[in-house]
Order: structure tokens, then sequence, then C-alpha cells
């Protein structure tokens, strides 16, 4: 009896101190509370009937949002005179998924324009805005433009789409108020934490052979009940026609709340012959199961030359970012799309002179906006 | 593979457990233990193995040699000589190669030459100093007639490539370990399981929950060390000098554990050597395998304290100097090395005075020398110790070091136990039902913070 009583007495205490290391250590290493309701990622996100958005304040192991829900330090209020606001909008690669926090790119791109500074003092300072969040495609983009990003009054806003959506089951559409998500339920609170974390590390405890096998039946599994011919094995014209109309209605969408737009290609590992692998192709189609590998790889191409166009027939500086990675040496991607530092770093490396000419301009273009409306203003 | 990491503990650890004890003779154990070993080293790079192998081998034969040619003492001494000879080489191309080119293009350059010497594509082979001293000092010991060589060769094989103890230590000498190798197919299972755990548990709070939480701050304050104030860099070295043992000590004692699962008894390297009360002692509880290794193995036969105390000085220094060249392969740890050699010499002929001292003062001011000592262990060049010694002790304004306000508290705990607390192998929870939940609770959050991060290798893994 004895003995049951401390086989049990163990037992729990193994998984009460399990689960309050776990919480004590995302405390100390992230600062995330102790009865945190938000248990993934996706939980940064909330949606209503008009738009997905960051959930003002939300954390996640490193990922932190602000009050405005946008990932990076707080805001003040209101505009800081003389400096150019840039929002870069984007999905899970702007969010900056995995790279080190306060490492993804807009926050280096910031690092990057402000450092221009200190050899061109007549440049105007800049704060980036980082408004992505994890699988926000174009319309979900556009809508948080015309809901939330407006009332930032940005100058500039960059986008760097993610095209892989377009090859998805359906075509990305924008949020309707069917997924409406308010406050987290406080039950979330007393979930597991401890869950999670093994999951990821018996995860990797699979050897690859085994996770390529995995991850070829959970493909199987989407393809099989489909019609034959529903899988893209070419690049589908028509989501590539909808990428572009998307694309182009972005521009417009940004122009009619008054910022400058700028786009930049989407890259990928496959684009560095040495980073790429099967292995990796099937972790990004366990994704979009709906395209072979070779669909998702040559629809990013076109989709690459799609945003070109658009920048050339819009008038809109639109940055090549899959050329200058293409050409970079290192270690720039820790997946399929996601950078490492060093990705991120020559990603905002290739934004940032592109960027101080875009800036000048609206820099001009604030200047004589602000020289009018006290012209206005004042008594004739 | 590291102890500390999911793959180790929930993979190779059990694997190797169940296969180990499910294995009745003596023969197939010793093979298993040979192959995990040769896998476990493979885990970092198979190239590896063919060197341990090759290592392994040149021994062994040289053992067998020594057996046949018994009565043979100059075919003895070339059974002692090749084989060391072997080892040392291969430790010095793998090892110092580079060290010594960039010594000769800095004096060729001190001499106004413009050297043209390049660097070796040489890659360190992982725990090379610790097996090359597990097949020198068993030949030494065969050749001294302390063992005798084995004929087994996969009883050797074991005993190189014990995983336990293959990439940083204990330096554990075959004479050590012989008994329970040659009982190791009639050893009972449960004899020295629950002792195993705890030292295996205890191991892991040290490295995980204590060293690694000093890392999070010391890493990056010694990263950013000319950014760093007086207070900052004292706090720094401090807390480094924590997480290096802690880091140390939670390898070796994990080393214990495992040995003690699979019913081999590895020795103690360290007895709370932040209690020392003098160098010497200091010395008695640092790294005890390789302190007595370098004094077996070193120091007596430069003839150690028998020749007057000038020779006694210089026996002790010399060993010293060459003990910290084998930590690496850069004048840093020759310094450090010298240093150690000089606090032993000064301690030696200041002894009487110093011993009049309290013993609180005695250890508080040999735990302030190992500190400063521990700069050019640290410093990854001359100019960084320096600039951290003038630092420490010419005062400077600027940074304290990252999280300061989880910093102080972390290093007052991890001093409180360093400096007060029991050892390992004082502790022995394992002996009360207290105690084992005590062990069980320290298992789930070192379990905790192992599956919330990447694991962190060890500091020693480098030498």
């Amino acid at each position: 009896m004895i003995a049951t009583l401390r086989t049990v007495a163990h037992v729990l205490v193994f998984l009460a101190v399990l689960e309050l290391a776990c919480r004590i250590d995302d405390t100390v290493r992230f600062g995330t509370p102790l009865l945190s309701r938000i248990l993934s990622s996706d939980d940064l996100r909330e949606h209503d009937g008009t738009s997905v958005r960051g959930r003002p304040n939300a954390r996640f192991q490193k990922w932190v949002l602000n009050e405005q829900g946008l990932r990076g330090p707080s805001i003040k209020e209101g505009r800081t005179p003389g400096v150019i606001r840039v929002v870069t909008v984007g999905a899970s690669e702007t969010f900056g998924l995995t790279e080190t926090a306060g490492r993804e790119f807009p926050r280096q791109l910031e690092d990057s324009l402000n450092a221009a500074r200190v050899q061109r003092p007549s440049l105007p300072a800049f704060e980036v805005l980082n408004a992505s969040l994890p699988g926000m495609s174009l319309p979900t983009i556009d809508q948080d433009l015309r809901h939330r990003v407006r009332s930032l009054a940005p100058d500039i806003v960059l986008v760097y789409p993610s095209p892989s959506f377009y090859v998805d089951r359906d075509p990305p559409h924008p949020s309707t108020g069917d997924r409406r998500s308010g406050d987290l339920p406080a039950s979330r609170a007393l979930r597991p934490r401890v869950v999670a974390r093994l999951n990821g590390s018996l995860k990797s405890l699979i050897p690859a052979p085994v996770m390529r096998r995995l991850r070829q039946r959970d493909i199987d599994q989407v393809v099989a009940p489909e019609p034959e011919g529903w899988r893209f094995t070419t690049i589908p014209e028509a989501r590539l026609r909808l990428f572009d109309r998307d694309l182009r209605a972005m521009v417009g969408t940004i122009r009619e709340i008054g910022a400058m737009p700028v786009l930049a290609t989407h890259a990928n590992a496959f684009m560095m012959r040495s980073s790429a692998n099967d292995d990796l192709a099937l972790a990004w189609v366990r994704f979009y199961p709906r395209a072979t590998a070779t669909t998702l790889i040559g629809f990013d191409s076109a989709a690459r030359e799609v945003t070109l166009q658009v920048g050339r027939d819009s008038g809109v500086v639109a940055v090549d970012v899959a050329a200058a990675l293409a050409r970079s040496s290192g270690h720039v991607f820790s997946d399929f799309v996601h950078f490492t530092d060093l990705g991120a770093s020559h990603v905002a490396t290739a934004l940032r002179d592109p960027m101080l000419v875009v800036a000048a301009h609206a820099d001009a273009r604030r200047v004589a906006s602000t020289r009018n409306a006290h012209m206005q203003a004042s008594p004739q | 593979m590291l102890f500390n990491s999911v793959i180790f503990l929930f993979a190779f650890l059990p694997v190797c457990y169940a296969v180990f004890w499910a294995l009745r003779t003596t023969q197939s154990r010793y093979i298993w233990l040979a192959v995990t070993g040769y896998v476990f080293y493979a885990y970092w790079d198979v190239r590896f193995c063919l060197l341990m192998l090759f290592s392994t081998l040149v021994s062994y034969f040289a053992g067998l040699a020594m057996l046949r040619w018994d009565d043979d003492a100059r075919k003895r001494k070339l059974c002692l000589v090749i084989p060391v000879v072997v080892d040392l080489s291969l430790l010095g191309f793998f090892k110092y190669t580079n060290f010594f080119l960039d010594t000769v293009a800095d004096v060729t350059r001190a001499f106004g030459g413009a050297p043209s010497i390049r660097h070796l594509n040489v890659i360190l082979p992982i725990g090379i100093s610790f097996y090359t001293f597990h097949t020198i000092s068993y030949i030494v010991d065969s050749y001294r007639r302390v063992i005798k060589p084995t004929r087994n060769f996969f009883e050797f094989s074991a005993y190189v490539s014990l995983f336990s103890q293959l990439v940083a230590g204990p330096i554990v000498r075959f004479r050590q370990i012989e008994a329970d190798l040659e009982a190791i197919g009639t050893t009972s299972r449960t004899t020295w399981l629950r002792a195993g755990i705890s030292f295996f548990i205890v191991g892991l709070v040290e490295k995980v929950i204590i060293a690694d939480s000093l890392a999070a701050f010391v890493d990056p304050a010694l990263a950013s060390h000319a950014t760093l104030s007086t207070w900052g860099t004292w706090l720094a070295m401090i807390g480094y000098s924590f997480q290096l043992y802690f880091d140390f000590s939670g390898y070796s004692t994990m080393a214990v554990g495992l040995g003690y699962l699979f019913g081999i008894r590895i020795p103690q390297n360290f007895n709370s050597p932040y209690k020392a009360l003098d160098p010497s002692d200091f010395w008695r509880r640092w790294h005890i395998s390789l302190s007595t290794v370098m004094r077996d193995y070193l120091y007596i036969p430069l003839g150690g304290s028998r020749d007057g105390e000038r020779r006694t000085y210089r026996n002790l220094f010399i060993t010293m100097l060459l003990g910290g060249l084998w930590h690496g392969a850069s004048w840093t740890f020759v310094i450090w090395g010298a240093y150690h050699g000089v606090l032993l010499l000064t301690y030696r002929r200041f002894a009487q005075s110093w011993d009049r001292l309290p013993a609180l003062a005695r250890q508080g001011m040999m735990f302030l020398f190992a500190v400063i000592g521990w700069v050019f262990f640290r410093a990854t060049t001359m100019g960084m110790a320096w600039s951290l010694l003038g630092r420490m002790f010419v005062p400077t304004s600027g940074a304290l070091v990252p999280n300061a306000t989880l910093a102080v508290p972390l290093v007052v705990i991890a001093a409180i136990w360093a400096l007060f607390g029991p050892n390992p192998f004082e502790l022995r929870l394992e002996r009360e039902w207290k105690g084992r939940l005590v062990l069980t609770a320290s298992f789930a959050a070192s379990l905790a913070l192992i599956l919330g991060s990447r694991p962190s290798p060890f500091l020693y893994f480098q030498f």
C-alpha cells in the first residue's frame, strides 16, 4: 500500500513539476505570463467580421506583439514629425517565424535604413512597423490595410507576398465574419504546456526516412479522395492571374490609404541549388498538397515575374529579393521559405537602397502636403 | 550526441540499457559497449571513429606485445614508446598543428619577416584529448606492470570507447575500472541502479538548470566584454567560474551515473573545488582525474619532489604548463597553466603563513585566485584576457550584464551550492524516500528545460 502511494506521489510530483517548470521557463525566457491563454502562434491572430489581425499584446514564445497587434516594440500614439513610417505586410516570412527575435527582416531593415543616415545625415529617420502575420494572403492583407494599417498612416507599405497560398486547395479569399475569435477562453490557461514541448522534441527524434514517409502519407491522404486532374501538375494559369489581380488591387489599396507601395519578390530555398533537396520540397508540399513540388517551385518563380511586371505596370518599385538571395552565399533559409538571421539580413540589405529612393519621394510628398496644409490653414 | 539531448535520453540510452542487460555473456556486453561507444561517437562525425579505432588497435597490440615479450626489457620499452609516440603524434597533429604554425608565423613577424605560413584544414576530433590519455595510461600502466594488458580486444575497446566517459572524461584509467569490466557478465542490474539514476539526475541539474542558466547571461556578457563595467566584468567572470564548474562537474556526474547504470564505477572527478583552501587543495578537488594523470605520468617521472626544492618547483611548473596546454592549443591556456603553476609554487613557499589564516579567508581568496585564472581560460585571445583583467582591476564604467536582475540571484544560488553545499558524492539522494522524491522533481524540471530548447554542448568538449 505504502509502495503504491509512493509511486503515485512520484508520478504526481513529476507531472506537476514538469508543467510548472515549463511555465517558469516560458516566463523567464520569453516573459510569457504563467497563466497565458495563448498556446500557439495561431493564437497570435484574431478574426472579426472585417479582417484578420494581430491580437494586441499577445505573446507566444519569442513572438511578441505590441498593443497594436504588430510584431515589434511599442509605438507612440500618432506620428513623430520627420520620421518616415514604413509598414511591412506579408505572411510568416515577413513576420519572422524562424529568425531570432529582433532579427526578422523588418527589424533589420529599420536598422539598415537608419544606419544609412550616418553617412547621409540629410536622410529622414525611419520606423518600420511589422504588420504581417503567419497565414496572411493578399486578400486578408488587403482587408487589414483598409481597416487597421490605414490608421497607422504609413508613408510606405512594403509587400512581401506569399504566392504559395494560390496553389492551395481553394484560392485565398478575404476573411468573412464566420470565423470570429474574441477573447480566448480562460480554460486555455490550464492546458498543459508540456504537451507542445514534448511533441516538438519527439518530432526531432524521427529519422529522416520515417519523416519522409509520414509526410508523403499525409500528402497522399489529401490527394487520394480527390478526382483525377485535381492536382496541379503544371502551373495553374488561372491561379497566377488571380495572384496578378490581387497584387494589382493591393497596390491600389495602398495608394488609397495614402501610402507609397513597394513590392518584393518572394524567395525560396530551391533557387539556391545547394540548399534544395527532396525532403525540403516534400515538407513544403505537405502544406500545399494540391501542387506537386515542381509546380510549387515553378509557381513561385512565375509569381516573381508577375510581381516585377506589376511593379513596372503600376510605376511601383519592385525589389527582386528572390534574385538577391539566389546570388547570396551562406545558410539563408531555415526551411523552404523562412529565413535564418543571415537570410533576413540579406533581405534587409536588398531592400535598403530601393527603400531609400522611395523614402526620398515619400519625404518630399509629405513636406509638400504639410506646406499645403499650412497654406490652407493660414489667414488670407 | 549530448547527455542532455532528447535523442540521448529517449532513444540512445534506453536502447543501450535494455540491450545491455538483455545480453547475458561478458563478451557480448563488451561488444555491445564498444559498438554503442562508436555509434555515440559517430553521431558527431563518422570519420572520427576511424581515428579512435586506430588508436585503440595500436594500444591493444602494444599491450599484447608486452605480454609476449614479458622478459625482454628492450622490446617492452619499444611497446611503450611506439604507441605513446603514435598517440601523442595524433594529438599533436590534430590539436596543435595550427597553434604551432601560428606561433612560428608570429615569431617570424616579430623579427621582421613576412611568413607565408597557412593554416592547415584540420578538424579537431572531439574527445581526442581524453581517449588519447586513456590509451596512454593503459600502455604506461602495462609497462609499469601496474596492470596486466587484456587479451580481449572488445574489453579494451569497451574501455576506450565507453560512451559515458568518451568525449569529456573523466580520464578513467584501466586499473580503476578493470575489476568492474572483468565482472561485467555477472554484475546485477539493480546493484547500482539507484545510485546511477541519482548521479545522472544530479548531473543533469548541474548542467541544464545551473550551468545553462548561467550561460544565458555569461555568454552574451563576455561576447561584448568591451562594454562591461568593472562590476559587470566581475559578475560575468564569477558567473563563468560557476558555469564552468557546474557544466563540467555536471558532465562528470552524469558520466558517473551512466557508468553505474552499466555496472562500472567511474571515479569522482570533482570534489567541491571551490571549497579548496589553497592552490594545492584546489587541484586535489578540480578535475581530479586529470590532476592525478598529470601527477602520475608527468610530475613523478620528472622527479616529483624527490630532488630538492628547486627541482620540485621546476617539475610542478612544467606539469602545470603542460596541463594548461592540454586544455587547448592557445597561449591563453599556456598562461592559465603557468598562472596555476606560480600559485602552487608560491603556496608551497609560503604555506606555513597561509595556513594560519582563517579557513573562510583562505577559501575566499582561493576562489578569487581561481576566478582570475579563469579569465585566461575563457578568453579567446590574449587581448581579451588583458581587457577583462583591466576592467576587473581598473574602475571602469559601462554595462552590467544582460538580465542582471536574474543573473544576480542565479549567481548567488550557484555560489551557495558550490562554496558551501554538498557535492553529488555527498548528496546521495537515492538513499531515502524523500530524497528520491527530490530526484523525481529535479528530473522533471531538467526535462522541461531540455524539451524547451536545443541542448547546449558541454564546455569541456572543446578540449
